[in-house]
């Protein structure tokens, strides 16, 4: 579980984060939505500790990250996942070198193990005959499984991805969104996601926080999303008319 | 209030560069891929440009040395402390800054700007050491020999040249490049390289390392660290000069 206490982020001073308060449960896939430019991001890396709170705290179950020192940090760092972007594999090493690189650098596992492990995650997500090709000559979808494969090879508690669907086909973003959540799952992680694509909040939003300017203006299940009266949420989730079409027909329904 | 902001970073980075590193052999690994990398894969450029400058240095010396009381050994001797004293070390280190140094900027640089070292970081790995560590190593590690083969290539480039052309003959250019040979001069050369070899690397890797922006940036800051690794290498070829002098 992660817990996160009236954190406040400023560059200079343009106030990016403004005393936001949550809970990521574990087992769950939690989102975080909002337009571009409102601070989604700023909270994901402010979260792992790529950018340094100005004010408040974060608790990676009772483990306070916000007083940790750098020690400490690297090895908090070690329960986590993370899967960027644009998927930042390393561009000089092959798929299974990329996968087996954590590895290499904190296990004592002999190489038949490691390998194990690598085949077992790669298979995981799908990808079978990519093991011996480099990032340059591979699929965008296909990058993306393997930085999935790399940020769950050391079996993190916390999994962490920054818009995983950006620059996807909607047929391989569902796929990924639906890898995300098994995993969730099956290895119980605290899964947090920063997604702005309505897809993933309503297939795979078991908690939805919506951000606007900064500030926490909604929280929810994807469920209540449907009939939540936050205008700025409403604008921004239903900006799409098949939504609100989908939305109306779902609300009718139900009543 | 810059220029200090950039230095205390310089060696807050380079603090956090040298610190143990998270498993010895796959830095050491790293090391080897370096040295080939940064090192070999000079040998040809300076055995081609030392070959130049030896032949060049050597006609410009005999071409001022038409006096007839000079002797023409003198030549080879000039060509040789030319090449030991200064060619070799300090103007080949500006030539390495414009070829490792851009190579290490735009590595990091590229990146940074991909999430790389983000991504090392969250899994919880010294991305300022793993990735700085072994290429300061490897450069500070090859800059002797290059040094060595560039002093070789010039003096080989000059007994190419010199009779060439008429300017002095190969037995008196290989009697000149014996004479008076002093061998502190490589001594002071060396010592001069080693800290070369640390700014070729370090700088490049520091400006590489806070790239914040796209691939504009990352070409942007290719050129700062040329221009300022280049600068920094003369300025400490002037306090060496006078240190060791």
């Amino acid at each position: 579980m992660i817990t996160i206490q009236n954190i406040c982020k400023s560059f200079d001073d343009n106030l990016v984060l403004n005393d936001i308060s949550t809970v990521f449960e574990p087992g769950k896939t939690n989102l975080i939505i909002g337009r571009s430019g409102s601070g989604k991001t700023v909270l994901l890396k402010s979260i792992v500790g790529l950018h340094e709170v100005d004010q408040g705290d974060i608790f990676y179950d009772d483990r306070n990250f916000t007083q940790m020192n750098h020690k400490l940090r690297k090895k908090l760092r070690q329960e986590m996942g993370m899967v960027f972007q644009g998927g930042a594999l390393f561009d000089s090493f092959s798929v299974e070198e990329n996968v087996r690189f954590p590895l290499d650098m904190f296990t004592n596992k002999s190489q038949k193990e490691k390998q194990e492990r690598v085949d077992f995650c790669l298979d995981r997500v799908n990808i079978a005959k990519a093991h011996k090709l480099y990032p340059a000559e591979i699929s965008g979808g296909m990058q993306k499984r393997v930085a999935i494969a790399r940020a769950i090879v050391m079996n993190p508690k916390y999994l962490f991805c920054d818009e995983p669907n950006s620059g996807l086909d909607p047929e391989t973003s569902l796929v990924i969104d639906e890898l995300v959540h098994e995993l969730t799952v099956d290895f119980n992680m605290t899964t947090v996601i920063n997604t702005h694509d309505m897809n993933s909040v309503m297939e795979i939003g078991d908690r939805i926080l919506f951000i606007s300017e900064g500030v926490k203006t909604w929280e929810g299940t994807k469920q209540e999303i449907l009939h939540a009266q936050n205008k700025k949420l409403q604008e921004f989730v239903f900006a799409n008319k098949t939504y609100r079409e989908i939305r109306d027909v779902k609300i009718e329904k139900e009543s | 209030m810059n220029l200090f902001f950039h230095v205390g970073r310089y060696f807050t980075l380079l603090s956090r560069a040298f610190s143990r590193p998270e498993k010895h052999r796959i830095y050491f690994r790293k090391l080897f891929v370096e040295i080939e990398q940064l090192g070999l894969d000079s040998v040809g450029i300076v055995a081609i440009i030392s070959i130049f400058m030896g032949g060049i240095i050597t006609l410009q010396v005999a071409y001022n040395m038409s006096n007839p009381l000079f002797p023409s050994y003198l030549i080879g001797l000039g060509n040789r402390d030319t090449l030991i004293l200064e060619f070799s070390s300090t103007i080949m280190a500006l030539i390495m800054a414009g070829k490792i140094g851009s190579n290490i900027t735009s590595e990091i640089g590229s990146m940074r700007v991909t999430e790389q070292i983000d991504s090392l970081e969250i899994m919880g790995i010294n991305s300022a050491s793993y990735l700085i560590l072994p290429k300061t190593l490897a450069v500070v590690f090859i800059f002797p020999f290059l040094f060595v083969l560039s002093v070789f290539f010039g003096l080989i480039g000059g007994l190419i040249v010199g009779p060439a052309v008429g300017a002095v003959t190969a037995p008196d250019y290989i009697n000149g490049i014996q004479y008076l040979f002093t061998p502190y001069y490589v001594t002071f050369s060396m010592i001069k390289t080693l800290f070369f070899g640390f700014l070729v690397a370090s700088v490049p890797a520091y400006f590489g390392y806070f790239v914040d922006g796209g691939a504009f940036e990352v070409g942007a800051a290719s050129t700062r660290a040329v221009v300022n690794t280049n600068i920094l290498i003369l300025v400490f070829d002037l306090i060496l000069t006078q240190l060791l002098f």
